[in-house]
């Protein structure tokens, strides 16, 4: 078990080994394309520890579990990185403003610290860093990979973190683009190790069939104890009212007894069982079949979870590399790395039915699979593995 | 697959089948995505927010790479002097992603015909700029503020000081013209 708050310190911890690196490698590009001297770059640094600090504060209970159940607003769905920064915004805005280091030193607003987090151009120049806090190479990934690894007891998510934090660079800007972080031609393998731990890490824990049973659980019984089933907006009238919900306040309603037929089976342990899970990158004919099941099984299905909508979806990664020999040349990861060329985005979808209908649901199943056996045996082609 | 993912993913070959190249690249992909639902309103459910790149959402990027695993658009990496980027080009199943959506494609041609009239010339850098700039005109109109062409400026230069503000104030007054910001001349309250 480990907690929000030493994930936090660790994002702090890596975002200042990644920031004083690029300080080192980039300062070229850091003084000539945003401006940068040495105490603008002192000043910052304490910035950008501020924010991956606190770039978890906004979270809701059991953080992503629940954020399925953020309000929408104007079309647009409320991430947690909304209420951090309305967070720092508002509750901590004294903290930070009034704080005898920050004072004497800094003289940072609040707001500063808060459109680091969710992207607001009062950051100015200064948004070229949140990339660190939420980005491809961000420092969050970076320490929750390793950190989550640790504690869950296995190896999946480990990198050279070292030879990352060694070879991370500020990539210059090329044909009038931004310029953006990168990596070293001399790190590729590094970065390529980074996002090949976060696949990992996707496909053996986060994405576990047994995990996501219960974050359909805590996600249902959530909805069943929050007024309007929806979390509090992150506005000046409703922010007091979400910090009350936290993990300890939902655990004390779910030993109650609240939370419907979901907070009962976390209570008891008795999760949903999965029936069926489709490839890790399912084809268009993968995903025909999963309507086939979702079809035969019917009513029995209880729940369906895609790893698209998941928060830890691991997308297409394309970090830019940057030549040792020559700066100005700069190529996308997947040109060096094969693996990362040939890496889809994973669309894995799990269809779940309850404890006692397992036995009937896994007939279903093998009955649709024969059926596709069949089919495919129609149409010429051989079945099984050869 | 909902009815916003199916919309989302029969966009990107409508989108390049409409420029005149016939291919569109990763930044005008994530740069047109963000026009037509922060501008024309479509209800694409993304959630961008500002980098020094301009506005972003990795789900963007997560709904090509699907695409481009069922054969709806082909991706090719393209090399040029000093850096690299990207083809998208309709794949084999484009038409069966269209014709999945073909309600929501139907009733917002007219938003896409708008957005390659107004945008398909851009290049990346300039996709980068002008992204910004409605970006820095949301964030004014969502606080009611009314603003001048100066302070859009201004606030524009300040994330993205490689522009020169003879620069950056041609594109405001240009987007101004087209009607694409609402910070600077219309009612507050309506605005999006």
């Amino acid at each position: 078990m480990h907690t929000r708050f030493e994930h936090s310190l660790g994002v702090m911890h890596t975002a200042t080994l990644l920031y004083s690196a690029i300080r080192n490698s980039s300062a070229d590009v850091l003084q000539d394309e945003l401006g940068y001297k040495g105490e603008g770059l002192d000043r910052d640094l304490q910035l950008v520890r501020l924010a991956a600090l606190l770039h978890d504060v906004g979270h809701s209970p059991f953080s992503h579990a629940s954020e399925e159940l953020f309000p929408v607003e104007n079309g647009k769905k409320y991430k947690h990185g909304d209420y951090s920064a309305a967070i720092v915004r508002t509750e901590l805005k004294n903290v930070i403003e009034d704080h005898p280091l920050n004072v004497t030193n800094y003289g940072f607003k609040a707001e500063d610290v808060a459109a680091l987090l969710d992207g607001s151009t009062t950051a100015k120049q200064r948004i070229f860093w949140r990339d660190l806090i939420d980005g491809q190479m961000d420092a969050d990934r970076m320490d929750y990979l390793l950190r989550d690894s640790f504690h869950a007891g296995v190896q999946y998510g480990r990198y050279d973190l070292n030879r990352v934090v060694n070879t991370v660079r500020a990539i210059p800007s090329t044909r009038g683009r931004a310029s953006r972080l990168g990596i070293s031609e001399g790190g590729w393998h590094a970065a390529e190790g980074l996002v090949l731990a976060r696949y990992f890490m996707f496909t053996q824990v986060y994405f576990h069939k047994t995990r996501v049973a219960y974050d359909v659980h805590l996600r249902g019984a959530l909805k069943e104890l929050l007024p309007n089933k929806q979390f509090p907006l992150p506005n000046s009238e409703q922010l007091r009212e979400y910090l009350k919900w936290d993990d300890w306040k939902v655990l004390g309603l779910l030993a109650d007894g609240q939370g419907g037929e979901h907070g009962a089976r976390l209570a008891s342990r008795d999760h949903y069982r999965l029936a069926y899970g489709s490839p890790e990158i399912s084809n268009a004919t993968d995903l025909a079949l999963v309507d086939d099941m979702r079809k035969e099984l019917g009513s029995l299905v209880v729940a369906e979870e895609e790893s698209s909508s998941s928060w830890y979806k691991t997308g297409k990664p394309d970090i830019p590399v940057v030549s040792d020999v020559d700066p100005s040349t700069v190529q996308p990861l997947s040109k060096h790395s094969p693996i990362v060329l040939n890496m889809m985005p994973i669309n894995k979808v799990l269809l779940y039915v309850r404890p006692d209908a397992t036995e009937k649901a896994n007939e279903i199943v093998r009955g649709v699979l024969e059926n596709e056996r069949n089919k495919q045996s129609a149409f010429g082609f051989a079945s099984g593995v050869s | 697959m909902n009815e916003t993912n199916k919309a989302r993913l029969a966009l990107l070959p409508a989108l390049a089948e409409r420029v005149p190249a016939g291919h569109i690249g990763r930044t005008a992909l994530m740069k047109y995505m963000y026009f037509l639902q922060t501008i024309r309103g479509l209800p694409l459910g993304y959630n961008f927010s500002m980098y020094s790149y301009g506005p972003f959402d990795s789900d963007v990027l997560t709904d090509l790479g699907s695409a481009e695993m069922l054969n709806i658009v082909d991706v090719s990496p393209v090399e040029f002097a000093g850096g690299y980027g990207y083809r998208i080009t309709p794949g084999p199943k484009a038409d069966a992603a269209k014709r999945s959506a073909v309600q929501f494609l139907s009733d917002h041609g007219k938003d896409l015909d708008w957005l390659i009239s107004v945008f398909g010339k851009f290049n990346s850098a300039e996709l980068e700029l002008a992204s910004t700039i409605v970006y820095v005109d949301r964030e004014f109109a969502k606080t009611n503020h009314h603003a001048s062409i100066s302070e859009i400026t201004s606030r524009v230069n300040e994330v993205k000081p490689r522009f020169t503000s003879e620069q950056v104030h041609g594109f405001v007054e240009d987007l101004r013209r087209q009607g694409v910001l609402v910070s600077t001349d219309r009612i507050m309250s309506k605005a999006v």
